[in-house]
């Protein structure tokens, strides 16, 4: 049993606030759309959204999409595949994807592109938590809970190797050698 | 919370459990299995998408054992449903299950010809233990031989939205289970 309890980052009480803070501006910025397809990216986004949109006051419908990293992907955005892609079509319709975490960036844009080709009459993104990438960079993106520092987060649908995924909290890990 | 009420949109399904009741009976089956696998190293959590989603971020966090999690998604064969259950697996688990503890968490048990199958799908790939967690069942439909393990609610033969329930991918995200009324067709 692993008894470590990584230290509270951000509690659960900072991230309900948050969350219906991201919903009522979703929902406004979405007012008049008869249905805003979320699209969640497992398996870290499962959580948030569905916290988030529990949260929403307009219609939505839920999907889910699954990627993962070639074998021997050279960089980050050649390495993605898609395993599970969506049952629905997205032509036409208003689209928010939803992510657990971005620092590159990389992964999401090529969702975006991904899911851009297939013509969705708009395509915004929300993430739980940002990260700087590479040169102090911050990704662009539409809606954010949480912009953080560069440690290994963990819990809240964030893992470290599969674990701590389902704290009620976002914790902080350090590296393996000192967790 | 009026999450459908937008001008010219359908009023909301009438409450079956509101959100309270649903938080609390969360809360309790989080404590039964958390004691039932006390000792335990890691429960493997596997939601059956789309519907378990909602109902497993909840029940994951109430747990105070070590869990991860993964998925499932199926889809009927395109002749629909046969009377084995059978359905096809169009994602299957990343992680592999030998002699790990695993919980198969689901939105609702139906005629369990379905969960059936999927248990058999799954023990055939010889987890230590493979338990079936449900949030809600309908008795009266019930023909597979199937344990259902932990059930959230025991429901009437009626059309459930809400908490991950959809009609058509509609109501999904209703903070609470409500009734279609009148049922759709070809329910």
């Amino acid at each position: 049993m692993s008894g470590f309890q990584p230290p509270v980052f951000i509690p659960e009480t900072a991230i309900a606030e948050r969350v219906d803070a991201l919903a009522r501006r979703i929902s406004a910025d979405h007012a008049g759309v008869d249905d805003l397809l979320m699209i969640g990216v497992l398996r870290g986004a499962f959580m948030f959204l569905g916290d988030l949109a529990r949260r929403l006051t307009i219609p939505c419908s839920v999907d889910f999409i699954s990627l993962s990293q070639h074998e021997r992907g050279a960089t980050q955005s050649e390495g993605v595949r898609l395993v599970m892609d969506l049952r629905v079509e997205i032509k036409g319709r208003h689209v928010l994807l939803v992510e657990d975490i971005v620092d590159s960036g990389d992964t999401l844009a090529f969702l975006v592109h991904t899911l851009e080709v297939r013509r969705p009459a708009s395509l915004r993104t929300c993430v739980l938590a940002r990260k700087r990438g590479p040169e102090g960079r911050l990704a662009r993106l539409d809606y954010v809970g949480f912009d953080i520092p560069d440690r290994w987060v963990v819990g809240y649908g964030l893992d470290y190797d599969n674990k701590f995924r389902t704290l009620p909290y976002i914790g902080v890990v350090h590296g393996p050698d000192d967790a | 919370m009026d999450p459908t009420t937008p001008e010219g949109q359908a009023a909301p399904p009438p409450v079956l459990i509101s959100e309270r009741q649903i938080a609390e009976r969360v809360e309790h089956l989080g404590r039964e299995i958390s004691a039932d696998y006390a000792g335990v190293d890691e429960l493997l959590l596997v939601g059956v998408l789309r519907g378990a989603f909602i109902f497993l971020a909840d029940l994951a966090r109430r747990l105070t054992l070590p869990t991860s999690i993964d998925f499932m998604a199926l889809s009927h064969y395109e002749h629909g449903s046969t009377p084995s259950g059978a359905v096809r697996l169009v994602m299957d688990l990343r992680v592999p299950i030998t002699g790990r503890h695993v919980l198969l968490v689901e939105d609702i048990v139906d005629s369990g010809e379905t969960l059936a199958y999927l248990k058999r799908t799954l023990e055939a790939r010889r987890p230590a233990s493979l338990k079936i967690c449900t949030l809600t069942r309908k008795p009266d439909r019930l023909t597979a031989d199937v344990r259902v393990d932990y059930v959230g609610f025991d429901i009437p033969d009626a059309w459930v939205v809400g908490y991950g329930l959809d009609f058509d991918n509609k109501f999904r995200s209703l903070p609470y289970i409500g009734v279609l009324e009148p049922a759709p067709d070809g329910g």
